[in-house]
């Protein structure tokens, strides 16, 4: 199966089960990596994508992320540079890889948008619009997992 | 004396009206404005207390409206106040003063301290001595229409992004729209759930609502650095773009300036009242939950309690409603010590976190949040102001408090029934 939109998209990650879930999340989040250089992520992303991660690695990934998301928010009144804040949407995607599933949550999804915004975050920093193809990107991921 | 320095004083003088001479000629030095003060009862330092980051404007009103005063002026007993004071005197009024007005609601003779630093302000921007963060801020805001240089572009791209995430279309300039929406700077940057939230609940109320692209954004910057021309031009902005759209009623977001600085100081910046309402969106949201159009269901899970802003509940009355609105989706919910109106700042309002060297003061100043929170037990902490979240992210993960930082109106939004109908719960 090909998914090529977003029904299709959420459609499927519905279907998964909680690892499978963290795992696909955490490929989003990887696919925006290249914006950030904090190591951090790609280590708590790493930890994210082993289905053999102990709770306590994983609770260790996500006091990382965590940590990184924090740094890079821009605080109030300072002059936004979209560069930090596509890192702080790379921690969120992180970071909902990482989040203890609640009922009714879609780590996935959620993972899937902010990396959506990390995207849209560099697009403005580099002033070429917020258009980007990060959704088509995160389609292809979606339909190679699937595949696995 | 310099020409910015000649006309700082200037400014301070006519700043100097009937309730400022009151308020020093009434001042008891009891000392209580101080134990009211984060930073003085975290750092322990005296120059932290309210009434004395006023001195500057103390020594003009008395040199200048005194009899005594203006006799030591004549005789040179009692110097002018100099740049070097004033510069002196920067960091007390504003790195370590979040207006939160917690000294003017505890001074026995009724001083409003708030006001008072404000008005000092107004003077000290004059005379050069506001803070490099907070000019940028306010230059951004007056220049690009938001302090962090947000522009429409990326609203929309933060609209796009909501659609994709809820299915629902975000409206923008709709003429005749009920509600027009405003949001702060963070929340497009920071928060997007915020505006998804908005989307969420307007839909399941039924209310027609609008974002204005000539006026999206809340905050006020001239309220902070205190220059009231600039917080005018920007309530201003609102005001055209309300009127322009014909809407009943304005929402000020999770923002606590920009509520106070909208509704209780607007209609007196620009000189006449507002043709429109204007609400706090915790006000919108209880208002729906009395008329039956907020429905929700389930609870936390967590021990929950609530950070008030300072600005909604202390300066702008917003005190009961987000108890009210806790309710319905928290069964376990416990409040701080000293709740309500009483509460401790983040330590974060008034402009602090827009100024950098007040950073490590402003973790200081925390620790009184920390023992709060850690006096609760509380496993997750809401609040209802976009600075205070990220000020209290900052200060939790500084003191490596693993405690989650939530929006009320997301908090609310992640439990409504969707596609609500008659047959569901109502609280």
């Amino acid at each position: 199966m090909n998914i090529s939109n977003d029904n299709e998209f959420k459609a499927a990650l519905g279907k998964l089960a909680g690892v499978r879930q963290r795992q696909i999340a955490a490929r989003f989040a990887e696919s925006v990596l290249a914006l950030c250089t904090d190591h951090r992520l790609k280590t708590a992303i790493d930890s994210a994508k082993r289905a053999d991660v102990t709770r306590d690695e994983l609770a260790a990934a996500f006091q990382s992320a965590k940590a990184v998301s924090v740094d890079s928010y821009t605080q109030c009144g300072h002059d936004c540079n979209w560069n930090n804040q596509a890192v702080h949407f790379v921690a969120q995607a992180v970071l909902a890889a990482l989040k203890p599933a609640e009922p009714g949550s879609s780590p996935a999804w959620d993972a899937a948008m902010h990396a959506r915004m990390a995207r849209t975050c560099e697009r403005i920093a580099n002033g070429d619009g917020t258009d980007n193809t990060e959704a088509a990107a995160q389609y292809r991921i979606l339909t190679e997992f699937l595949k696995v | 004396m310099s020409a910015s320095l000649d006309k700082g004083i200037s400014v301070l003088k006519e700043m100097i009206d009937a309730p400022i001479a009151s308020y020093f000629s009434s001042c008891v030095h009891c000392g209580l404005c101080a134990e009211a003060c984060l930073f003085y009862t975290e750092t322990g330092d005296p120059k932290y207390t309210p009434i004395y980051k006023l001195e500057p404007l103390r020594r003009v009103y008395k040199q200048e409206y005194t009899l005594l005063g203006r006799l030591g002026k004549m005789l040179g007993l009692f110097k002018p106040v100099t740049d070097e004071e004033l510069e002196e005197w920067k960091p007390l009024v504003y790195d370590s003063c979040t207006l939160c007005g917690r000294c003017s609601l505890v001074c026995p003779v009724g001083n409003d301290i708030v006001y008072m630093v404000r008005k000092l302000r107004e003077g000290m921007a004059v005379s050069g001595h506001a803070p490099e963060g907070l000019i940028g801020a306010s230059k951004r805001a007056v220049e690009i229409g938001s302090p962090m240089g947000v522009k429409l572009p990326a609203v929309k791209a933060q609209m796009k992004h909501v659609q994709q995430d809820t299915g629902i279309e975000i409206p923008l300039d709709v003429v005749g729209a009920e509600y027009m929406v405003l949001m702060s700077s963070m929340e497009i940057i920071n928060f997007p759930e915020y505006l998804g939230a908005i989307a969420r609940i307007m839909k399941q109320a039924g209310k027609s609502w609008t974002l204005c692209s000539e006026a999206f954004e809340a905050t006020n910057s001239g309220i902070q650095i205190g220059v009231s021309d600039i917080a005018a031009t920007l309530v201003q902005r609102i005001v055209d773009g309300a009127e322009k759209l014909k809407v009943k009623t304005v929402i000020s977001p999770e923002c606590g300036h920009a509520y106070t600085a909208l509704r209780w100081e607007g209609p007196n910046l620009v000189g006449r009242a507002y043709s429109f309402e204007v609400l706090h969106i915790l006000e919108v949201l209880d208002g729906f939950r009395n008329e039956g159009l907020l429905k929700t269901t389930g609870f936390e899970d967590e021990l929950l309690t609530f950070h008030d802003p300072c600005q909604l509940v202390r300066r702008g009355g917003v005190l009961e409603q987000p108890r009210t609105l806790l309710k319905m989706v928290a069964k376990n919910y416990v409040e701080m010590s000293d709740p309500g109106k009483m509460n401790w700042c983040c330590g974060g309002g008034g402009g602090v976190s827009a100024i950098e060297e007040a950073e490590a003061l402003r973790l200081t100043a925390f620790k009184v949040k920390k023992t709060q929170l850690e006096e609760t037990g509380a496993k997750t902490l809401v609040t209802a102001c976009a600075n205070c979240r990220i000020v209290l992210e900052e200060g939790l993960e500084h003191y490596k408090m693993d405690i989650p930082v939530v929006g009320l109106t997301e908090t609310i939004a992640k439990h409504l029934v969707e596609g609500a109908s008659d047959e569901h719960q109502q609280r």
